[in-house]
């Protein structure tokens, strides 16, 4: 609560509470003449999610919590509570607080996911213009915007090359400004969304992110921005979207530190296309990851080098009820090392802790609109995005982790 | 040979099932149309204004008055059959478009109601709502929209 940024946040969320109540107030009054059951102001709208997983992995390759133990893993859990409110038909106020359990790095405590204030400053028949403020989720590729609502992934872990969740936090929101556009037409709908914002960098889980350790300084957030441009063919059988963002970061050294006051600058690059028929979908995406650290004062530390991910996803849906899926999901940590042997011939840690090709299959099952079910298995060769918090050896040269492994996940999902 | 009579008989017996079945929705949907309360003033629309408006990302008709969207569940064939001849596209893709507005905060579900009676009820009593009914529904206290 010590960052402006949150604070604004929170002030915006609380603003948007108050009209709520003030709004509840007057049809309360109306009320008191016509008995009737108190029902919400017309355009106040609150949802939520509760799910909860259990996996189950094999060798030591811990995966949200202790997956490789004989009973397998329960930490993960997503639970998150929205409201929004349309005061104008122009203006809406929205916010979401989450709380996420998973593994070491994720655990569980409540927090605001985003809350900010959206106006529409223009809006035609066939175009509009717009602004946000607040906190907003970062517009990275189809899936980040509601990353943590199992009923909006395709799979109970998404593609973890690109939507990794060791370094989600960096990712996943941030505070600042956003401009948003659409231009609709018969050759398809063009929008846009583009920012300048604070990243979310305070906790163990963004510095395990960035330095694969805990270390006695902490993160600073610098100005960064974040944008996409999505184009929707034949309302969105075709899907395309480029999304372009710009993370920086420094680091603000301990009271004994080794480290000089360095600066992280991380720019992924993704292309997204889906492809929307009646019972398939097809989806990939592609995504060059930029990494620069500088001044840190040290040799390990002078890092410049290109990351590479990409994945295809073939959805079938049996039944409306019932969906099938397979996906081949592959991450390079460093695109001109994919082997990891100049990293293994440097370090003499694992060269299988900077790939993982996945290969998942899964399914999922609709009981009823509001609850869900869903088993996935997924085959995996290395341990890039594995978390050195679930596995505290993972960059040790006696790593107990293993290069092949599976994983079997379940999950169950109450939406309303 | 058998094997051949068999399938040939089998082709047969799935034409006359799926020919049921689409005798059954064709029944169910049969004449639809789209609804507005007596208050829009509009008279036609635009299929890509239509898409935008049940899209959620079109908010107001041109006079100002607040666009409110009505639908029926995903599963009932009356939605199915406007989703798809209408908006050109399915409902599993309706879903994930609100889905999306509504968990990270960019926009609104549509209301649901669970009756036609209800549909005919909610828009012939709400300023600037927007839906669907089956022709038999319809009477005076809504408008049907023309769609371009």
């Amino acid at each position: 609560m010590s960052k402006p940024s949150s604070r604004t946040a929170s002030i915006f969320v609380l603003l948007a509470l108050l009209w709520s109540f003030s709004a509840q107030a007057q049809t309360l009054s109306k009320l008191l003449k016509l008995p009737e059951m108190p029902k919400l102001p017309q355009n106040l709208q609150i949802h939520g999610f509760a799910s909860q997983s259990w996996l189950m992995s094999s060798g030591n390759n811990n995966f949200f919590g202790p997956s490789s133990s004989g009973s397998g893993s329960f930490d993960f859990r997503e639970l998150g509570l929205n409201a929004s409110m349309r005061p104008l038909s122009r203006l809406q106020f929205s916010a979401q607080m989450l709380s996420r359990t998973a593994g070491v790095g994720s655990p569980g405590n409540v927090r605001l996911d985003y809350g900010f204030m959206d106006y529409t400053f223009f809006s035609g028949e066939t175009s509009q213009l717009g602004i946000r403020l607040g906190r907003m989720k970062n517009p990275l590729g189809f899936y980040n915007d509601t990353r943590d609502v199992p009923f909006t992934r395709p799979s109970i872990l998404l593609p973890q090359s690109i939507y990794f969740d060791r370094t989600r936090k960096l990712a996943i929101a941030a505070d600042g400004v956003h401009l948003y556009g659409e231009h609709r037409s018969d050759l398809g709908d063009v929008s846009f969304q583009a920012g300048t914002v604070r990243p979310l960098v305070r906790g163990d889980e963004a510095e395990a992110a960035v330095f694969n350790r805990q270390l006695p300084g902490h993160l600073a957030p610098e100005i960064s921005y974040t944008g996409r441009v999505n184009y929707d063919l034949d309302g969105g059988r075709v899907r395309f979207a480029v999304s372009a963002t710009q993370l920086n970061m420094r680091y603000a050294p301990g009271a004994v530190d080794g480290l000089h006051s360095g600066s992280i600058r991380f720019t992924p690059l993704i292309f997204s296309a889906q492809y929307n028929a009646e019972r398939w979908s097809l989806t990939s995406e592609y995504a060059l990851r930029h990494l620069e650290y500088k001044n840190f004062g040290v040799q390990q530390l002078t890092l410049d080098f290109y990351g590479e991910s990409y994945y295809f996803q073939g959805a079938y849906r049996v039944t409306p009820e019932l969906e099938a899926i397979v996906r081949y999901d592959v991450l390079f940590t460093d695109k001109d090392d994919p082997s990891g042997r100049k990293y293994a011939a440097a370090t003499g840690l694992p060269a299988f802790n900077r790939f993982a090709k996945d290969l998942t299959a899964g399914l999922r099952w609709n009981v009823t609109p509001e609850f869900m079910l869903r088993a996935e298995y997924h085959h995996v060769n290395g341990a890039a995005w594995l978390s050195t918090l679930d596995n505290p050896n993972l960059n040790t040269p006696n790593s107990p982790v293993s290069q092949h492994w599976d994983l079997f996940t379940v999950l169950g999902s109450y939406r309303f | 040979m058998t094997i051949r009579i068999n399938l040939s008989r089998f082709i047969l017996f799935v034409c006359l099932l799926l020919g049921v079945i689409y005798a059954g929705i064709a029944k169910a949907t049969e004449g639809y149309e789209i609804v507005t309360n007596p208050s829009v003033s509009e008279k036609t629309l635009s299929k890509s204004s239509l898409r935008a408006i049940f899209g959620m990302r079109l908010h107001t008709w041109p006079d100002g008055t607040a666009v409110r969207v009505y639908v029926m569940p995903d599963n009932a064939p009356l939605h199915a059959a406007f989703s798809k001849e209408k908006l050109n596209v399915f409902p599993y893709q309706l879903r994930s478009t609100w889905d999306r507005l509504v968990f990270s905060g960019t926009g609104q579900a549509p209301d649901t109601v669970t009756s036609p009676e209800e549909m005919l009820a909610r828009i012939a009593s709400t300023p600037g709502a927007i839906g669907y009914l089956s022709k038999f529904m319809i009477d005076g206290r809504v408008n049907v929209l023309e769609i371009k």
